[in-house]
């Protein structure tokens, strides 16, 4: 019975072709699409490639940021290393200038420290050499008189004072 | 046998209109879904903020956005495609929204399981691939698809022939047929386990099978989530290559 039924459905109403459109259809289909293109392209969109466009933008500004950031790090601290080994050098060379200039002074102390110990020897040599020049002097005539007093007992009294007195002197003032 | 009764294509696909009947205007069920599928782009980017730390709906627009950029146009033609990027776009949401609906309840039935804006949106993008090739190249655009340099003199005619063919007719025909195909098949597939499943759970006997049926149609849903997505990325990747061969028709 339901067959029956169908079949005369069918006969009534012979079905649509599914691949043919159907005019109102295609009417809102259209109305839809345009209209969605239409605000997408003018109104939609825009604003949002133009959020995205600022994003990238202001991300790429912070990369940028840092990136010149770090470079000027890097800067600084080769900037910072080569004054280091500058101020390294420069300790170096005043050290090296000072223990230089400490070496000469004290060579120079040395020296005049020598010069001034010769010339106290040479004083003191000349002073050590004038009191014996005058002890001799002031022992001359005692010792001569020691030694003519001692030849004239070893000889029981037979020199003569006057003559051996001017030989001992002879004898006591040449060099040896 | 089973006492199983499938409606005809026609209770599947045919809607009688609300208000028009009969008319050029007649809104049914197809031409609201077309509806829906202008308001809801319009008011997902009406509702995304603009803010330079996006979240909710903003995500949601510069995913969909930042897809149709890097998967379709970028691969297809390049830079020199982002102007295309609002026809692209609307294309691909108008296509995704109208087929979401095969899975909507109250709905469950995609738009372009019709035929209607399939071949709309084949139609825009044949227009587009032929305004694109005049403002580009020309008339030469044109002599060169019916009277094809590259093949012999005597070959031209019959070449020309093909490619006038091919170009115009055949591919814009199967670009609308293949969206529409999809998701008329997806849909009586839908319709199939659906009726099914009803039709075993009245029938003592068979019962047995029901859950078998009920697991395939909720499969089959999710998998007509995935076409729906697949379909309308497809339609506008190929209105991409068809827009990337207009502009370099040596490629």
């Amino acid at each position: 019975m339901y067959y029956a039924l169908l079949a005369a459905e069918e006969i009534a109403e012979e079905p649509s072709n599914p691949i043919i459109p159907v005019w109102n259809e295609l009417f809102w289909g259209a109305i839809s699409f345009f209209l969605l293109w239409a605000l997408i392209r003018y109104v939609l969109l825009p604003p949002v490639q133009r959020a995205m466009n600022d994003r990238a933008a202001t991300i790429q500004a912070d990369r940028d940021a840092a990136d010149a950031a770090k470079a000027q790090a890097v800067s600084a601290s080769t900037e910072l290393e080569d004054q280091l080994a500058g101020v390294r050098a420069e300790a170096a060379s005043i050290i090296e200038q000072a223990r230089s200039e400490a070496d000469a002074e004290r060579e120079r102390l040395v020296a005049r420290a020598e010069r001034e110990v010769a010339a106290m020897r040479e004083i003191a040599e000349t002073e050590i050499q004038t009191e014996r020049e005058q002890a001799m002097q002031a022992l001359r005539p005692q010792v001569a008189d020691l030694a003519v007093g001692a030849a004239s007992k070893v000889m029981n009294g037979t020199v003569d004072l006057g003559r051996a007195r001017p030989v001992v002197n002879q004898i006591l003032n040449s060099p040896n | 046998m089973f006492g199983l009764e499938f409606p005809s294509i026609d209770n599947l696909v045919k809607w009688p209109s609300y208000f028009g009947e009969g008319t050029f205007y007649g809104l049914n069920k197809i031409g609201i879904i077309s509806l829906i599928a202008l308001i809801v782009p319009v008011l997902m980017f009406h509702f995304a903020r603009k803010d330079l730390v996006p979240r909710g709906m903003q995500n949601v627009v510069e995913l969909t956005v930042e897809f149709v950029e890097q998967q379709i146009i970028m691969p297809s033609i390049g830079p020199a495609g982002m102007r295309y990027m609002p026809l692209l776009l609307s294309i691909f949401l108008f296509v995704f929204i109208g087929n979401f609906f095969e899975v909507i309840p109250t709905f469950q039935m995609p738009a372009n399981a019709r035929m209607a804006n399939p071949l709309i949106l084949a139609i825009v993008s044949l227009v587009t691939y032929v305004g694109v090739g005049f403002k580009h190249h020309g008339f030469s655009f044109l002599k060169e698809t019916i009277w094809p340099s590259f093949v012999p003199v005597g070959l031209r005619p019959l070449v020309g022939l093909i490619e006038f063919l091919t170009v115009f007719i055949i591919r814009p025909f199967a670009l609308a047929v293949r969206l529409f195909a999809n998701m008329l098949a997806g849909h009586i597939l839908l319709v199939t386990f659906g009726v099914l499943c009803i039709t075993l759970f009245t029938l003592s006997p068979l019962v047995i099978v029901l859950p078998f049926s009920f697991i395939m149609l909720v499969l089959l849903t999710a998998f007509e989530m995935f076409v729906s997505f697949l379909q309308a990325f497809v339609f506008a990747l190929l209105t991409a290559v068809f827009i990337d061969s207009s502009l370099n028709p040596a490629h």
